[in-house]
């Protein structure tokens, strides 16, 4: 271990208790986030993400025009938030950098953790890959097919279930009441 | 360190404001197409050559390079058209949505969606009556609706007032060029 959590200053502990909440609570609101603009499921995710350009790749070499009817109710249904091309470049060029240094922040947390090394090397790998997932999906749903939409939840899953189990290991270790009394 | 620092930063100060709708679109619809029963979406796939132009007119490409009129018809009879244009801003994206008669001038303009940064400037511009300024405009018209409210208003709403012209430019250089 290049440190150890568990014996740190309480200062140290109540440093790093602070950031999991905070995290938890950027986490929370990412969550109820995505719940308002995209969706948890797949489907939901691909109407956000996939393009009509998935049809039609290439512009065509003379204007098309194509027609069709609409209710007024399918109007309502094109409400449906969804993120073009540069607003992806732009969320990629945001969100990439911040997930990082999340997963850095994580990760030096999961350092001074008791667990193996081969834990350790899944943690943190687990914590860089859910985001790459998370992006990947969202190119590969708008560039490819809308069934890698799949990726993205399963990214968006995937960072949550790494985070908790970095928190809810780091705070066992760190406060669990010992037979001193003291933690 | 300082490396990690400036992408916080950075990545706070670029972060993009949640989009927040303040009128739907169905009901945009209604005022802009009254009395339409029944509705037709005109997609343009636009060539290369075609959206270049429209672009070195406007600077503007439509989302993934489809050009939609929403068109009206009442008994078969011809009501209208609408399109809806996007206005990309360092605050987030804006939404048009400009109602055109079959005379070809326009009947109405709406702002269907803003962000919840730019919501109360939006908000300001339309209470300064920008929305009013743009009625009857023909298709080679330029739009001056923020320089018509900007007395009233203080510069973040004359901003978006900018921006909202910028929008209906698109839309009278769209139909003027591409709808027949």
């Amino acid at each position: 271990m290049l440190y150890d959590l568990r014996r740190a200053d309480a200062r140290v502990k109540w440093l790093v208790s602070c950031l999991l909440a905070t995290l938890g609570l950027g986490y929370l609101f990412g969550s109820w986030m995505v719940g308002l603009f995209s969706g948890f499921t797949p489907n939901s995710v691909a109407v956000t993400f996939a393009s009509p350009e998935m049809q039609m790749a290439m512009p065509p070499t003379s204007t098309m025009v194509m027609e069709h009817p609409m209710t007024l109710q399918e109007f309502g249904a094109q409400e449906h938030y969804t993120v073009d091309r540069t607003l992806l470049v732009q969320d990629t060029h945001v969100h990439v950098p911040i997930y990082g240094i999340i997963a850095a922040a994580l990760s030096l947390v999961v350092l001074g953790l008791d667990l193996t090394r081969r834990w350790g090397y899944a943690l943190i790998t687990l914590l860089f890959a859910a985001p790459w997932f998370d992006f990947a999906g969202m190119w590969l749903t708008k560039l490819v097919s809308s069934g890698f939409a799949v990726l993205t939840v399963a990214g968006g899953w995937a960072m949550g279930l790494a985070y908790t189990i970095v928190t809810g290991v780091a705070l066992w270790q760190m406060w669990r009441p010992t037979p001193g009394g003291m933690p | 360190m300082r490396q990690l620092l400036a992408s916080a930063v950075a990545a706070a100060l670029l972060h993009i404001s949640p989009t927040v709708i303040l009128v739907k679109r169905p009901d945009a619809v209604k005022q802009l197409l009254p009395g339409a029963d029944r509705f037709l979406a005109r997609e343009l796939h636009l060539s290369a050559h075609d959206a270049h132009r429209l672009h070195e007119v406007v600077d503007w490409s439509p989302e993934d390079g489809v050009l939609t009129f929403f068109v009206g018809k009442e008994a078969g009879k011809d009501v209208g058209t609408l399109e809806f244009v996007r206005v990309d801003t360092p605050h987030g994206p804006l939404e048009v949505a400009v109602g055109f008669t079959p005379e070809r001038t326009v009947r109405g303009v709406i702002v269907t969606k803003a962000t919840v940064e730019t919501k109360p400037w939006v908000l300001a511009a339309l209470a300064a009556g920008l929305c009013e300024r743009y009625r009857g405009l023909k298709p080679g018209d330029a739009p001056a609706g923020a320089a018509a409210i900007k007395a009233q208003v203080g510069e973040l709403p004359d901003y978006m007032g900018q921006q909202v012209d910028k929008g209906v430019t698109r839309a009278l250089v769209a139909y003027r060029d591409f709808y027949r």
